[in-house]
């Protein structure tokens, strides 16, 4: 079968070819206008993720949202923040917060009444002789100093607010605003920075911005920014690269198109099938440029050696599609597979991004076929004069530098295929105890250099306060309920129980058990029972005289406690448990503070008690926490209750504030909880459960890491099994499987002694390596074979294979690692550069290995 | 009685007026209006009692249920009150009360009595817009706004209301810039309030929902406040209203807080 009829209607009809393709790609271009955007790292998450689902339950449920932490730190003042000038910022600030919305979308907005700033958030406090008083902690901004350093003075005394509003030096304070949207972070960031600008700047103030949406978001925007940057650089680059190489411009200029195309028609099918344009598919340009003019320098780069022998372009054409034709299919279809197998991962992003990948290497491929002779026969064949290595011998042929090194290099394979052998070995012990060493971690912050705003501020205002980073721990009773007659037992032990107490209980009690009988055979469900005993005892209460009235009012108390037991974060030991995990916690090290509604109880009962120390304690009973919190509900902000406990008190949220936002400190916060409830079992049945967006993180993460391990496995499959179809012959396929396997050892052993945390960037790799890496074994291993049947002996074929194919593979090499380099221009993922470069180089040199290995 | 909830209406009995109205002309004047409003909803016994069920519902649609007795005595019409207010659900605060003293020459003096912990406990009268109970109400809708705290002016006569809009005097003592409050024309029975906050958003309405006639008083029984910035509502019903139930100034003291007077029962 002659591959080059494949091309025939190419070099009959180019212009007709061109057309068509121009066409297609620019119906498929024009949908990219329909682009939507979203830079929410939550979508990594399919919208049906439980977790997910839960973590916006318990938003909804306890009304939390996602919070921009502005910090102002003061170190020169002697009274830190707690001075009027700063105090003065401050409430502007929160004025300002108040009404700050996107201009073009009201709706996202800071939520004002959940703002946690000195202006907004209500204070209990001493009032003069046996008096509190509910009053805002800065109703307004200060002008003394005394009145400065009141407010830092109840705030401190206020553990609800200290380590969260207020540092324990006084020398930071933090304003949290939370966000109607989370998209909305990185509008709302550069409002405030603005507002922030206008401050006169000679009262030490710094101000500080950080908090997970704000990072998410705004890397985001800056990933978009950098991806338009990139992709164009990246385009230049492989323009000057190829130029290098063939020197024709005019010739040049087709890959460039195929590459454009595939792009184009990539982008504009993604985005016309209703994908949004996420982090990961705004990757996709960078991705499909180097590998889509891989096949075109691979036929160019064979035209160009072949042409000046051959003199004519047509037949040139064809011989090169004969040589090629095989081993680009091959190397697009694995390329593709290892692309196509990120669809088998549980994360949507990473799905689309590698379904269009795939998608846009086999529209290049086919681009490549059709459109590249096409364009090859539309040029005048006098511009091809003088093209390639025109008019010489072929062994004098090339003495450029790459030349004599592969030439160099093909000896030295052949000869010291030991030596070869033995570093590989040597890489692959070391490689392996680098795998060993691969910790897995990431943290969106950390995706910004160092020196980037948003991470400084995460290090100023971690360092002053317990935490920006939230994490949700929901507590929720999972007791049985009880049937009619099992309640009725309970209520019926109680009463016997208080008959017993005194004599004038006896006489009410016993009317009080006849009517639990009347009321349990009557009812038809604990609540019909409730109510019914409720509306009966009440009816001879009413009847009473004042002193059985009063013996009746405890029989309904009684009554009223046995009903509202799953009421049980107003059970005094359920309080002091959550009390002994929070403290617990802190011992972690990772979190900084956390806030429940024990502290809430505490605080009150402690102000009620005229604020004596001995008072800071959870109350002995299920009243006097019902009454400590309704106390509490007398305030300006009731409702900031509800934050921490639902209003059936049937489920808790321990906020809790973490110093670090990496995965690998959330998972051990959560392990080490997990241990904590298992060796004290709390007094009723709880169970809990996470949210919050650093824990968020952390699951799809998890499930990445897994998922691109699946992904990459099955992948390998998959290229075997190509690469035995292949080559008609399972050991070829096998041994072409090895430098590839070889490759990735290495680069995740690298990554892993390094101490790069294997985290998102680095586990796209793997797909990318696995895909590129078997192309050069492919065309080597391919073309090894075809000069094989020529030549007739493996040496001489080795010596034909270290020209022009070895060239070849060569110049697609340096084409893809210099593809990727403008990555490196981009501050967010220079390790990919790194990884890619570092997978090219390493591949060629062991197929130079393997090719001597089957030889010998 | 139930009036007393709807306080920010009858505290305009007690205002300083202005009439800037463009229409006085054919309209009563905003002190005439304000006065008559008085009478209607304040002047109606010397005393009263009323059992009050309050739903509080949040943008969630979950609804929490306060029980309670209120009892009232005026000591001079359009003086000095009295306020007993005797929790019965939930039953975790059952026997709580508060008790208020309201003066219209100083601040007013606040009680809560909290059985669980046996505790008396004087409030602060700094400020009076704090939440009550967790409810939508503040303290100030129970016990009134004060009668110097606002200017008010006649903006509008319709068909079967006055329209007043209210500025606090003290605008950094409140926390909204003004509200406006409609009052019904025949029977001078405050309808409706709305108030706007500093950037001039409605975030909050009062409204009588069903005013029925009691011993020849109109008499609201149900009243709802909305609040529109964080989506929830509370409702409070009215039942057993009796005005004239000659109640004693002495239960209106300390001593009753331990041991609530036997009018709290029905």
């Amino acid at each position: 079968m002659k591959a080059s009829r494949f091309i025939n209607i190419s070099l009959d009809k180019p212009k007709t070819v061109t057309a068509i393709i121009m066409l297609i790609s620019l119906i498929l271009g024009a949908m990219i206008v329909k682009v939507r955007v979203d830079t929410d790292p939550e979508n990594m998450l399919s919208e049906q993720e439980g977790v997910r689902i839960f973590h916006h339950l318990v938003k909804k449920e306890f009304t939390l949202h996602d919070v921009i932490v502005l910090g102002v730190v003061n170190e020169t003042h002697p009274d830190g923040v707690f001075n009027p000038a700063t105090l003065k910022h401050v409430q502007e600030l929160t004025e300002f917060s108040k009404k700050l919305a996107d201009p073009d979308d009201p709706a996202k907005r800071v939520v004002t009444q959940n703002i946690i700033a000195p202006g907004t958030v209500d204070n209990i406090e001493q009032a003069g002789l046996g008096q509190v008083r509910f009053e805002w902690l800065m109703k307004e901004a200060p002008t003394s100093r005394e009145q400065a350093l009141a407010i830092r003075d109840n705030a401190m005394s206020n553990p609800l607010l200290k380590g969260t509003l207020v540092s324990e030096n006084g020398k930071a304070l933090c304003i949290y605003l939370p966000l109607s949207s989370k998209d909305f972070a990185y509008n709302a960031r550069n409002q405030l920075l603005e507002k922030i600008e206008t401050f006169a700047a000679d009262n030490g103030d710094t101000f500080y911005i950080t908090g997970l949406p704000v990072a998410e978001d705004t890397f985001g925007v800056e990933m978009f920014v950098q991806m338009a940057v990139s992709a164009p650089l990246a385009m230049v680059a492989i323009f000057l690269l190829m130029l290098l190489f063939f020197k024709k411009m005019r010739l040049i200029i087709s890959p460039m198109i195929v590459a454009m195309v595939s792009v184009i028609s990539t982008m504009g099918l993604m985005i016309g099938t209703g994908n949004t344009l996420h982090i990961m598919s705004s990757m996709i340009p960078i991705f499909l440029m180097p590998i889509a003019v891989v096949d075109s320098i691979h036929i160019l780069s064979e035209f160009f050696d072949t042409y000046p022998s051959i003199q004519d372009r047509r037949k040139t054409l064809e011989h090169v599609m004969d040589q090629l034709f095989m081993p680009m299919l091959y190397t697009s279809l694995t390329s593709t597979a290892g692309f196509a197998s990120l669809a088998l991962t549980p994360i949507p992003p990473v799905q689309i991004f590698g379904i269009f990948v795939a998608f846009g290497i086999m529209l290049a491929w086919l681009l490549t076929i059709i459109f590249i002779p096409a364009y090859i026969m539309m040029m005048k064949e006098e511009n091809l004069a003088g093209f390639g290595i025109a008019g010489k011998s072929k062994a004098g042929a090339n003495d450029t530098l790459m030349s004599r090194i592969l030439r160099w290099l093909g000896g030295f394979t052949y000869n010291r295929a030991k030596i070869i052998l033995a570093l590989s070995m040597v890489a692959l012990a070391i490689s392996a105890y680098g795998i060993s060493k691969i910790t897995i971690n990431d943290n969106p912050v950390k995706w910004f250099k160092k020196d980037h705003p948003i991470r400084v501020a995460d290090t100023v205002l971690n360092s002053h306060f317990g935490g920006t980073y939230e994490a949700y721990l929901i507590l929720e009773t999972a007791e049985k309920e009880l049937d009619i007659q099992g309640t009725a037992k309970l209520v019926t032990r109680q009463f016997e129980n208080f008959s017993a107490e005194t004599q004038d209980n006896k006489e009410i009690a016993s009317e009080a058990l006849s009517l639990v009988r009347e009321a349990a055979s009557s009812s038809n469900s604990p609540d019909e029972f409730f109510n019914t005993l409720t509306d009966q005892i009440e009816e001879k209460q009413d009847a009473a005289d004042d002193k059985a009235y009063d013996i009746w009012a405890d029989t309904l108390d009684i009554l009223a406690l046995v009903k509202n037991r799953d009421q049980v974060f107003k059970n005094p030991e359920v309080l002091r448990y959550v009390e002994g995990l929070q403290e617990y916690l802190l011992k972690t090290g990772v979190v900084g503070k956390s806030n429940s509604v024990t502290d809430v109880v505490k605080k009150v009962y402690q102000e009620l008690f005229e604020a004596k120390q001995e008072y800071y304690r959870v109350p002995d009973t299920v009243n006097a926490v019902a009454q400590s919190l309704i106390s509490f509900q007398n305030s300006h902000k009731p409702d900031d209750l509800w934050h921490l406990v639902t209003p059936d008190y049937k489920k808790a949220n321990i906020w809790l504030q973490l110093k670090s936002g990496d995965n690998q400190d959330m998972e051990a916060v959560v392990k080490m909880v997990d241990k904590y409830i298992a060796e004290n079992p709390p007094p009723v049945q709880l169970d809990h459960k996470w949210a919050g967006l650093t824990y968020l993180n952390v699951v799809w993460q998890d499930k990445m890491v897994s998922g691109m391990l699946n992904s990459f496995l099955s992948s390998f499959g998959v290229v075997f099994v190509m690469m035995a179809v292949l080559f008609r012959s399972i050991l070829w396929g096998g041994l072409a499987m090895v430098p590839l396997s070889v490759t990735i050892a290495i680069i995740y052993g690298l990554i892993g002694l390094i101490g790069k945390e294997y985290d998102m960037p680095v586990a796209v790799l793997s797909s990318l390596t696995l895909g590129l890496a078997v192309d050069f074994a492919i065309h080597f291993l391919e073309r090894a074979r075809m000069t094989f049947k020529k030549m007739g002996s493996w040496k001489e074929a080795i010596r034909d294979m270290f020209e022009e194919p070895a060239r070849a593979i060569t110049r697609n090499v340096i084409v893809i690692a210099i593809g990727f380099t403008p990555l490196l221009a981009a501050p967010l993922v220079p390790y990919q550069t790194v990884g890619v470069f570092l997978a090219s180089i390493m591949a060629t040199l062991l197929e130079t290995w393997l090719f001597k290995k089957i030889h010998t | 009685m139930n009036r007393i909830f709807f306080t920010l209406l009858t505290a305009l009995s007690l205002l300083s007026f202005t009439n800037n109205a463009p229409f006085a002309a054919e309209s009563p004047a905003v002190e005439e209006i304000v006065n008559k409003a008085n009478l209607a909803s304040y002047y109606g016994g010397d005393d009263g009692r009323a059992e009050i069920s309050m739903t509080i519902t949040d943008s969630q649609g979950r609804k929490r249920n306060r029980e309670f007795v209120i009892l009232r005595k005026d000591i001079k019409d359009g003086g000095d009150q009295l306020f007993f207010v005797y929790f019965k659900k939930p039953s975790d605060v059952r026997k709580m009360v508060f008790m208020v003293h309201k003066h219209l020459d100083k601040d007013d003096d606040r009680w809560l009595y909290l059985p669980a912990l046996d505790l008396v406990k004087r409030i602060a009268a700094a400020d009076k817009r704090t939440s009550f109970v967790g409810s939508h109400f503040l303290y100030e809708d129970v016990s009134g706004r004060s009668i110097v705290d606002d200017n008010h002016e006649l903006i509008q006569t319709t068909g079967d209301s006055y329209v007043l809009k209210s500025t606090p005097k003290d605008p950094d003592s409140v926390e909204f810039s003004s509200y406006t409050i409609w009052i019904d024309r025949n029977n001078y029975m405050p309808m409706k309030a709305e108030y706007l906050d500093k950037e001039g958003r409605k975030y909050r309405t009062v409204e009588a929902l069903l005013i029925k006639d009691i011993q020849g008083f109109p008499t609201v029984v149900k009243s709802r406040v909305k609040d529109h910035v964080a989506k929830g509502e509370t409702v409070s019903e009215f039942t057993n209203i009796k005005y004239n139930v000659g109640l004693a100034e002495k239960i209106f003291t300390e001593r009753y807080l331990r041991r609530p007077p036997k009018a709290v029962r029905k």
